[in-house]
């Protein structure tokens, strides 16, 4: 035995059999473990019982410590020195591993011959995790994107990452210890952003050059006090960015009012002589100078009718770059449908009576209230009115509006019908395109600028509602312009 | 129903097309062909109805609208835009300067003297 005098050393040696906090361990040269404590117990969590005299301690190291030869070594190592120190990963009964920092010392006898060795090891792993961890939030630190600045609460510089060194140009050991203000142009100094808000400030560089950064402060409790961490962020790009796009966009806006003014010049100055034409074309026509003969009257109803064409197209062409600048104005209120319906006949009977076709305008009930923009719903109900007088040779024109209630969605219906040419199955989905005019199968051709129901179309899609076609070909037409509205 | 009707117009067809109408009507016409013989014009004799183009060489439309329309003794002529600015927000533009009211060019020869008469008879009204 190692111990021989029973009192005293028969009191360590209790005091180490009871220790909890160090396992050790006694074996004797080929490894049998003759000693096991407390501590070993918990740690490597084998009971004395399973162990003494049974197990190697060759065991308790792990395979690829042991293939690398470890444990040799720490036996050569101890003998030749005196003892083996380091870090060691062991295996626990449960499979479990642990790093323990472990002490191998030779055993010798009263005539120094080796008998064995005693092995002693304490658990590090949480400390070892700890200072992974620690290790892991300095490289955090280390390499963030943002360049970080940790000042005292004199606003001395404590820490910096590499960021910074990078970003204003000083090494490491000449920002520690000197006021972070140094940082920022001198205008700037003064200004501190609020803990936790951000500030644009102006960078200052060691070589004295200048760049826009955006800092926040955060404040970092630790061991010694409250300190300040600063995050920089260098924004020169964001900046040119910021300062590109409202170049664009100034761009952009110059680019709309030129062709804003291009539009309004070119409608101006097509008028003009359009006002001529058609205004000198309408006295002859009235008869003001004198009577006519019928070739003359043939060939300036022709002028007439192109100058006409003419105008309805240089109006829809307005009409629609309005709509699709997305520009338009809607005021929706309450419309009071039977003055609309009204206002409409009024303009519109004569054209159908000329042509010998009746008219009719019924509003059911005739109290009927929509909300919707009146000028643009009187322009569509004009548009698809004036369609349909125009295709019809005989027979009736109607416009009829009524409103249904259904889970609370309020819908008005405006229907125009017609007796006329009627529309194929096939051409119907062509119908509200733009520039799309189809052989009524009339004698004379129709004159339009093929944009009425397209532009129809639009002006319903911005009241919120749609247009809806029934029709037969040679029998009619029936348009309906539909809006829903939510009821509370 | 014979008034007198002064029309400020820089270009001569136009002038010489709504002269043309309304005298066809029996409506006795004065010209002006700038907004400062308007003026002079106005001076000498009182019209009923002053149509004005918007885009005339020396005081446009919208100069002569203010002029008239903050003048004691001009304001309460009934003055129409006949103009061949017919963009969106033109009307409102000329209705919020003073102008009564607005027809955009071209004129429908057969409507026109009739739209004209309108301003005169809410006038007597």
């Amino acid at each position: 035995m190692l111990v021989r005098s029973p009192d005293a050393l028969g009191f360590i040696v209790e005091f180490l059999q009871s220790s909890t906090e160090y396992a050790l361990i006694a074996k004797d040269l080929d490894g049998t473990i003759l000693l096991w404590n407390e501590g070993a117990r918990r740690f490597y969590g084998y009971e004395p019982g399973e162990i003494l005299g049974k197990v190697r301690s060759d065991t308790l190291h792990t395979p690829e410590d042991t293939a690398a030869g470890l444990p040799v070594r720490m036996m050569t190592e101890a003998l030749q020195c005196g003892k083996w120190e380091g870090l060691v990963t062991w295996v626990r009964r449960n499979g479990q591993r642990s790093v323990a920092r472990t002490v191998l010392t030779p055993r010798l006898d009263a005539y120094r011959r080796h008998t064995g060795y005693l092995l002693i090891s304490k658990d590090v792993t949480d400390e070892r995790s700890a200072i992974q961890a620690e290790d892991k939030f300095r490289d955090l630190f280390e390499f963030a994107p943002d360049a970080i600045v940790v000042v005292n609460q004199e606003g001395q510089i404590v820490l910096v990452n590499s960021r910074v060194e990078k970003l204003f140009g000083y090494a490491r050991a000449e920002l520690l210890g000197e006021p972070a203000e140094m940082l920022v142009s001198e205008g700037f100094r003064h200004q501190h952003p609020p803990i936790g808000g951000g500030l644009d400030v102006v960078g200052f560089r060691k070589d004295g050059s200048e760049f826009p950064v955006e800092i926040s402060l955060s404040p970092v409790d630790t061991e010694e006090g409250i300190l300040v961490s600063i995050s920089i962020r260098d924004v020169t790009e964001r900046k040119r960015l910021e300062r590109a796009l409202k170049a664009k966009n100034l761009e952009l806006e110059n680019a709309n009012r030129a062709k804003d003014r291009f539009l309004a010049t070119m409608s101006h100055e097509l008028r003009t002589p359009l006002n001529a034409i058609l205004g000198f074309t309408g006295t002859l026509l009235m008869k003001l100078p004198g009577p006519l003969l019928p070739d003359q009257e043939r060939h300036l109803r022709t002028v007439q009718a192109s100058g006409k064409h003419l105008l309805s197209l240089i109006n829809d062409l307005r009409d629609l770059a309005r709509i699709e600048s997305g520009t338009v104005e809607l005021n929706p209120e309450p419309v009071d449908c039977r003055s609309v319906v009204e206002d409409l006949a009024a303009a519109l009977r004569p054209s159908a009576e000329a042509k010998g076709i009746a008219f009719e305008a019924v509003v059911c009930p005739p109290d009927l209230v929509v909300r919707a923009d009146r000028r643009t719903l009187s322009q569509i109900l004009l548009n698809l009115t004036n369609n349909a007088i125009k295709f019809t040779e005989r027979g009736s024109v109607s416009l009829r509006a009524n409103q249904r209630r259904e889970d609370r969605i309020l819908t008005t219906e405006f229907i125009v019908s017609d007796t006329g040419a009627g529309i194929r199955t096939e051409d119907q989905a062509k119908l509200f395109q733009a520039f799309v005019r189809l052989d009524s199968g009339q004698k004379q051709r129709q004159e339009g600028s093929g944009l009425g129901l397209y532009l129809s179309r639009k002006l319903a899609e911005l009241l919120g509602g749609r247009i809806a076609l029934q029709s037969e070909y040679g029998k009619g037409s029936t348009f309906r312009l539909i809006l829903d509205e939510a009821q509370s | 129903m014979s008034t007198r009707i002064l029309i400020i117009e820089d270009n001569p067809t136009h002038l010489e097309l709504m002269t043309y109408l309304l005298s066809a009507y029996g409506h006795s016409v004065g010209a002006a062909e700038s907004g400062s013989r308007a003026l002079d014009a106005l001076n000498r004799e009182r019209p009923d109805l002053i149509l004005c183009d918007v885009q005339l060489p020396d005081i446009d439309g919208f100069g002569i609208a203010r002029r008239l329309k903050s003048h004691p003794e001009f304001r309460s002529i009934p003055l129409v835009a006949v103009t061949a600015l017919a963009m969106a927000g033109d009307c409102d533009r000329l209705i919020a300067a003073g102008f009564d009211g607005y027809l955009s060019k071209p004129i429908d020869p057969e409507k026109f003297v009739q739209q004209m008469e309108l301003f005169l008879t809410n006038r007597c009204r």
